[in-house]
């Protein structure tokens, strides 16, 4: 049957491959797969949707390939590689639990922890060493070793020897190595801090909020929980400041876990960081998994109340920044790196998301795990997501384990029913781990997931505040735009 | 001992056999579940403690999504988990259609 034509107009040219999300106040956020964002009226979204932009935002959809009959091919396909060179590499992280002992009981915790005079949860160095040897078969050029616990302070011969171990190997093999440690810094000392500092280990910590708040979160029977970490953030940060002859210092960074006493809390909270002069927070919410999922009915809180918290966050955050304090939310720089086209390197937003074939997560007896979270899945019984030892398998059977592939096609959001179509897929990923603990499936129903309303509560927030041009100036100048 | 439940019918028109057995896997560690053939579709019986006819509807509902996505997505989906886990094992996935 021939086509029916409009007289004297060309033919109805096909909707271009764009998903879309209506925003606060009527505009329409448009997206496609090589990254790019558009913000456009109704009238526009009608006219974009019909293949017909027209007026003076035509020539920018053109550009950024919402216009289907004059598509740049190659400049969109550059782009979508760009933006997914990852995968080209493996495994990036590997978190080393040099024990699970830890002396802090914290509300949320989620990494299983076993008494701080426990016996058989220390890592051994012969494991450590493995550990590390295991991490340097990876495919990736720049890996990440980060010690975490438990607290790993309180295995300090196997922490320290791991250090060494593996900066020297590096070394040898001509790798680039970056070190991080994860600690609650109750047991630091003097001596300590300065073999991190000349070995370059990163240090991050807790940060839950002012003294009251913190201390109501991260319970610790031997002292001030909050006072400790002030001091040694204050120790490492004048470290950073002054830096020193021979090594490179990096500024300490401290995280938010976000639990329902944190709510109603975002102002205190913000200039708790601001006034012991961090750069960076981080807001995340709780993960139910763990303990965390055992007192969700006490500490946990909706996706709706998140997302009034991570908004209320960010206001105080951008006031601080207009009145020439400099702090920046990383949940934000993510996004807003993602929506700039760059590739952050962070593993829980990304398709397929990082579990196995991004970050690997050795337990201190040697199991490899997915990640993390799937660890914490293996220490309450469950080992669906244990992927082998590095005391008996190979590198390539553990990135080819059948968990891997598994988690990769899981997370794949072309293959989700609702990411395939979001407008935030570009920016977004799902995790396997949350799915399968909080829906029963690795897949999950991202319809009725209360991580996903999470993400879309974040980036809700953030191109809300990109729409207006004084907020939009400060955040993309977090990212030097 | 049987207990009662709820039943739920789902039409071959709307939902696969394969979606409603895919529910009743993933559903299976949350509640009872029982699956039939009835005339035109599946019977599908719900019971025991958190048995809920409309999560298990739900799920069947995004078990067909995603094998209706398939049939659309397949082939990016496949190079793109491919190509992750080939990189990240050190092999280079292999080339079709060339010689």
């Amino acid at each position: 049957m021939k086509a029916r034509k409009e007289a004297g107009r060309p033919a109805k040219a096909a909707a271009p491959d764009f998903n879309f999300r209506r925003l606060p106040g009527g505009r329409v956020l448009l997206t496609n797969d090589s990254g790019a964002s558009a913000v456009v009226d109704e009238a526009g979204f009608r006219a974009v949707a019909a293949g017909r932009p027209a007026g003076k935002t035509a020539a920018g959809l053109e550009a950024k390939g919402f216009v289907r009959e004059r598509m740049d091919f190659e400049g969109y396909a550059a782009a979508r590689a760009s933006r997914n060179t990852f995968l080209n590499s493996g495994p990036g992280l590997h978190i080393l639990v040099t024990t699970l002992r830890c002396n802090h009981k914290c509300l949320y915790c989620q990494a299983g922890a076993a008494p701080a005079g426990g016996n058989g949860t220390d890592m051994s160095r012969k494991v450590a060493r493995k550990s590390v040897d295991f991490a340097l078969n990876s495919t990736n050029p720049g890996l990440t070793i980060e010690f975490q616990g438990g607290e790993p302070l309180l295995n300090w011969a196997t922490l320290s020897d791991a250090v060494v171990y593996a900066r020297r190997r590096a070394k040898a093999a001509g790798r680039d190595l970056r070190l991080a440690l994860v600690s609650n810094f109750s047991l630091m000392t003097e001596q300590k801090a300065r073999f991190l500092l000349e070995n370059e280990v990163s240090i991050c910590t807790s940060l839950d909020g002012p003294a009251d708040l913190h201390d109501r979160n991260r319970v610790f029977a031997g002292g001030d929980a909050h006072a400790l970490t002030v001091r040694w953030l204050k120790y490492f940060s004048e470290r950073a400041d002054r830096q020193g002859p021979g090594y490179r210092v990096f500024k300490p960074s401290a995280l938010l876990t976000v639990t329902r006493a944190s709510l109603g809390r975002a102002r205190d909270i913000i200039d708790e960081y601001a006034r012991l002069g961090l750069g960076d927070i981080f807001v995340r919410p709780l993960t139910p998994i763990g303990y965390a999922r055992k007192l969700w009915p006490e500490i946990g809180y909706s996706a709706a109340d998140f997302a009034k918290f991570y908004r209320a966050c960010l206001d105080r955050i951008l006031e601080l920044n207009a009145s020439g304090t400099q702090l920046r939310e990383r949940h934000a720089m993510i996004m807003l790196q993602k929506i700039a086209g760059a590739d952050p390197g962070y593993l829980d937003m990304r398709c397929p998301c990082g579990a196995a074939i991004g970050q690997l997560a050795y337990d201190y007896n040697g199991d490899l795990y997915t990640c993390d979270e799937g660890r914490m899945v293996g220490w309450e019984g469950d080992k669906m997501f244990r992927l082998g030892s590095v005391l008996k398998d190979d590198y390539r059977s553990v990135m080819l384990a059948p968990v891997s592939r598994a988690c990769a096609a899981a997370s794949n959001l072309e293959a989700q029913p609702r990411c395939a179509r979001c407008a935030y897929k570009p920016y977004c990923g799902v995790c396997p781990v949350c799915n399968y603990e909080s829906q029963g499936s690795l897949w999950g129903d991202m319809a009725a997931s209360d991580r996903c309303a999470l993400s879309m509560g974040m980036f809700d927030a953030l191109f809300g505040l990109l729409q207006k041009p004084a907020k939009a100036k400060i955040l993309n100048g977090w990212i030097g735009q | 001992m049987k207990t009662e439940g709820v039943s739920v019918f789902f039409d071959s028109e709307v939902s696969s056999p394969e979606a409603v057995r895919l529910a009743a896997a993933v559903m299976g560690g949350r509640m009872g579940v029982e699956v039939s053939k009835a005339a035109g579709g599946l019977s599908v019986r719900v019971y025991g403690p958190g048995a809920s006819a409309g999560t298990f509807a739900n799920e069947a509902l995004n078990q067909q999504c995603r094998i209706d996505l398939a049939r659309v997505n397949s082939r990016i989906a496949s190079i793109i988990t491919t190509k992750a886990l080939l990189s990240a094992a050190g092999e280079k996935p292999a080339r079709r259609g060339r010689k």
